[in-house]
């Protein structure tokens, strides 16, 4: 890593558009994958308005959403509500959260963490984020497609997949194609990011940077590549296969002797399975729930440490329970299949490794509890949203349980529990996590604050509303409400817990005002906001001993690292945190 | 019976307590363990802010309680697994119901956006099906002719509406004739996905029949003060799934409101009526469909055991596909 390549003087598009540092490019994934949460929250602000009043015109947008969304009226029409469900949840998992925690906040801060200059392979990396942009182009175009978009569910199960979008679509660019084509251009994205992650953590760490003198959110990092990379690649090539199933009329997921619509499907051969799609799927999908999980984790890890003053409790506790959790999440996929008609002896196997897997997370969590004891706690905004994870996320996980026991999930699956659970982990759990970790990095990535005043009027309404919108939905789910249901009123229950879903809905259009002042703290302080020195948190990793923003090749001199990550409150030091890359010569 | 405070619907199954209970302990555990962590978590943000606590503390806190209730937590789920969730899927997933208890097995074929009950008729055999001969309207299971297939000759399909009397085993084989449906009926708790291309077996018993559920879920409803203006369009429209229990101011017992009934009732200075839903026990599609998911909805009839039988025996007798049939069927949906 000689210095001299860094010393050219690009111009304008290749320093900021086409650029190959991680820090370019971490904010690149930043912004476009903060763009696309916001999109994918406002398809379900919309179809939340057909929830809790069925059948009435959606006021402002009604009008503007076009044939394939709503009638004449402007009242969501099923099938329109079908794809914003597709759409909703492909977005904020594929070009949303995955894109955030990993392509933005891994790009941007691992390096800086090991005291790297770069990733280790900057095209590469350059290349992961333009195939995301191009993914996210080509799944956004399918809105404007003859059909509209994809509409059969973020888990596109065939046959229904299959034969989605066929009529009236042009035989190529129709909604679940192109749904496909998307999918296999984001997940292309994460498997050169994911080894480009790998190799870099090995490699270029600094001097005395060893393993376990990693920062947690590293570690998170290193385990999420490892799910990235081996997870993927069966959801690309099933992805390929339900291609050729619409294409090409080839027939992997379909059965003999399918019938659609009174019709005879002729132009299938049969004899394929619609299990083998949902095997490779949640092959894939299980682990994914964990890359979504993961580093945000890391991020709580740092936050919490940072802002309790001591050392984060049981480090390699954390690590080890993280690997094991990478390890597990392999195992438990067929848990998403209690119901497919599984016999004793399989749901036995996996109810068994999703109660194991519950283990490391209670570990995890406890680990993060216990950190606050005896600690001396600062209520920042990021230590909020930090703080605010934990019991979200154990809602989450403790509402897994349920579902994880073949027996229960009988009655629950399949139903707004469900969408309850997982949103705890991934929304109120994860995006609260990443949240915080916006206004924790922030003033190392333009050298200013973000407003605190401001951070705390985004904080507590979307506390609030997180909860008021998915605290009601386990109520609703335990009624027995079955989930993707474009009116639950046909039902006599769904009319009985239809104050639950207005709560949901109501809740659901405060959070997006929760946001404003997030988008408008965000884009202020970015130049306007109070300039800061290189460490304001008065924080440990080697991130803060850059210059804030730090330049081209990061460090002014390459850091040693002397110790651990999270040297807080040393007894009988001067100061209440020694930095990893000072020597102790300058600390006593 | 604490159940009932875990929000789930009345339950009229044999098997559906054990599921019931396997849940009510799973939430109580849930709670429990979420007050602990909790309070703990409170405790610690009072106690520790830096405002009280300046200094904190470099070594680790003792783990010792923490380690006891991680082993507390995983002796909890080892017990809910093996005492309670692997025993009842064993019973429910690999014991279905032999000859010696004389189940009824049926047929349930899944289309968008439909359920088709097809029952063997008296001779309790099935007769042959092919996909070419499935025509939407007079033969939606693709049956053959009786004369190719005596076995189909009495065949019966009911479609939406699942005919079976309480107390006696059903067996149901399951699937599907397009895309992947899940056949969910909630106050029975059953749930199992139908797939093309696989027939999968279900069974369960009722130990209540519509009535005796409809007494279960009666309760009083509060008439709106006016007959007219919104609040009393929004009344009857919201009680259009439920019917009267009892006979009010003239007005038969069984009978869905409508807004001259309304009239009628408040006039006559009735404030408060028990109502129930019409149809009790829905079968609902739980796996998405397509656009018509969210009306892929059966309704279940379940009989005393004369009943059943006598409307048995004269569903038989019909002819198999009559059309007049088919339309009969497609009222009562709209009666209801």
């Amino acid at each position: 890593m000689s210095s001299d390549h860094h010393d050219h003087n690009p111009g304008f598009i290749s320093k900021y558009v086409f650029s190959v540092d991680h820090k370019v490019i971490g904010v690149q994934y930043t912004v476009t994958s903060l763009l696309f949460l916001l999109f994918g929250f406002t398809l379900m602000m919309i179809m939340r308005w057909q929830l809790a009043y069925p059948g009435e015109s959606i006021p402002l947008v009604g009008g503007w959403l076009g044939q394939y969304l709503v009638d004449n009226n402007g009242v969501l029409l099923p099938e329109g509500y079908n794809a914003l469900g597709a759409m909703h949840g492909t977005i904020m998992v594929f070009l949303g959260v995955v894109p955030l925690a990993v392509g933005g906040f891994g790009n941007y801060v691992m390096p800086l963490q090991i005291g790297a200059p770069d990733m280790a392979f900057p095209k590469l990396n350059m290349a992961s984020y333009w195939v995301y942009f191009a993914g996210g182009v080509t799944m956004l175009s399918s809105f404007f497609v003859p059909g509209g978009a994809a509409n059969s569910g973020w888990t596109a199960y065939p046959p229904l997949s299959n034969i989605a979008n066929t009529v009236g679509t042009h035989p190529f660019w129709n909604g679940q194609t192109i749904w496909l084509l998307a999918m296999v251009l984001l997940i292309t994205s994460s498997l050169l990011g994911s080894v480009n992650f790998i190799v870099t953590i090995i490699h270029l760490r600094v001097k005395g940077l060893t393993m376990f003198r990693l920062p947690f959110f590293v570690w998170a990092q290193f385990v999420t590549s490892f799910l990235l990379l081996l997870a993927f690649p069966p959801l690309e090539a099933a992805g390929v296969l339900q291609l050729m199933d619409r294409v090409f009329d080839t027939s992997f997921f379909m059965p003999s002797g399918l019938v659609v619509s009174g019709v005879v499907q002729e132009q299938y051969t049969g004899g394929g399975s619609p299990l083998l799609w949902q095997h490779l799927f949640w092959f894939l999908a299980h682990p994914e729930v964990y890359v979504l999980i993961l580093p945000a984790i890391g991020i709580v890890g740092e936050i919490i440490a940072n802002n309790t003053r001591r050392p984060l409790w049981g480090y390699k506790t954390l690590v080890y329970s993280i690997i094991f959790l990478g390890f597990m999440s392999f195992v438990v996929w067929a848990h998403h299949m209690f119901l497919t008609g599984m016999g004793t002896a399989m749901s036995t196997f996996f109810q068994t490794t999703t109660m194991i897997i519950s283990i490391p997370s209670v570990v995890i969590l406890t680990a993060l509890l216990l950190s606050l004891w005896q600690a001396s706690i600062r209520f920042t905004v990021p230590m909020l949203f930090a703080l605010s994870f934990l019991p979200m996320f154990a809602i989450g996980g403790l509402t897994g349980l349920p579902l994880g026991l073949s027996a229960a999930d009988i009655q629950l699956h399949d139903t707004y529990y469900v969408i309850g659970h997982f949103h705890y982990v991934v929304a109120p759990g994860t995006i609260m996590a990443l949240l915080g970790g916006v206004y924790f990095w922030f003033p190392k990535v333009t050298g200013r604050k973000m407003s605190t005043m401001l951070g705390h009027l985004h904080f507590w309404p979307s506390f609030v509303f997180m909860n008021t919108i998915f605290f009601p939905m386990f109520m609703v789910g335990l009624a027995g409400i079955s989930r993707r249901l474009w009116d639950q009123t046909e039902y006599v229950q769904g009319i009985d817990v239809q104050g639950w879903v207005r709560m949901s809905s109501w809740g659901a259009w405060g959070l997006g005002l929760a946001q404003l002042p997030f988008i408008i703290n965000f884009f202020y302080s970015a130049v306007a906001g109070k300039k800061v020195d290189a460490n304001p948190w008065k924080a440990t990793t080697l991130e803060w001993a850059a210059p804030s923003p730090p330049p081209h090749g990061n460090f002014a001199e390459v850091p040693v690292a002397y110790r651990g990550p999270y040297e807080y409150s040393v007894p009988d030091a001067k100061e209440d945190f020694h930095p990893q890359h000072v020597p102790d010569t300058q600390l006593t | 019976m604490i159940a009932s405070s875990f929000w789930l619907p009345p339950d009229i199954s044999t098997h559906g307590s054990t599921i019931d209970l396997i849940i009510e302990y799973v939430h109580w555990f849930m709670v429990v363990l979420f007050i602990a962590w909790g309070s703990y978590f409170l405790y610690c943000l009072v106690r520790f802010r830096a405002g009280a606590n300046p200094k904190a503390t470099y070594r680790d806190a003792k783990a010792k309680p923490s380690k006891a209730a991680e082993v507390v937590v995983i002796i909890i789920e080892a017990i809910l697994l093996v005492g309670f969730s692997i025993p009842v899927w064993a019973y429910y997933r690999s014991d279905p119901p032999g000859n010696d208890k004389n189940p009824l097995v049926v047929r349930v074929v899944a289309q968008q956006f439909a359920w088709n009950i097809h029952y063997p008729g008296p001779d309790g055999k099935f007769g042959a099906t092919k996909p070419e001969l499935v025509d939407e309207a007079l033969n939606p299971v693709g049956l053959v002719d009786g004369s190719e297939d005596p076995a189909a000759a009495d065949d019966y399909v009911s479609v939406n509406i699942f005919h079976m009397p309480k107390d006696r085993d059903v067996l149901v084989r399951l699937s599907s004739k397009d895309v992947i449906h899940s056949f969910a009926v909630p106050l029975l708790r059953v749930k199992q996905d139908a797939i093309p291309g696989m027939e999968i077996p279900i069974w369960f018993k009722a130990e209540k029949t519509n009535e005796e559920t409809q007494e279960i879920m009666r309760r009083p409803f509060d008439l709106p003060e006016s007959a007219e203006g919104e609040e009393a369009e929004t009344f009857v429209k919201e009680n259009r799934l439920r019917i009267t229990m009892d006979e009010y101011a003239g007005i038969p017992a069984g009978m869905t409101l409508s807004m001259d009934h309304l009239k009628t009732l408040v006039d006559a200075g009735v404030t408060s009526v028990d109502m129930a839903p019409g149809f009790p026990v829905n079968i609902q599609c739980a796996q998405l469909c397509g656009l018509g998911h969210y009306r892929m909805k059966g309704q279940m009839k379940i009989y005393e055991t004369a009943d059943f039988e006598a409307w048995y025996a004269d569903a038989g007798k019909e002819e198999v596909f009559d059309e007049d049939d088919f339309d009969d069927e497609e009222e009562d949906e709209e009666d209801e």
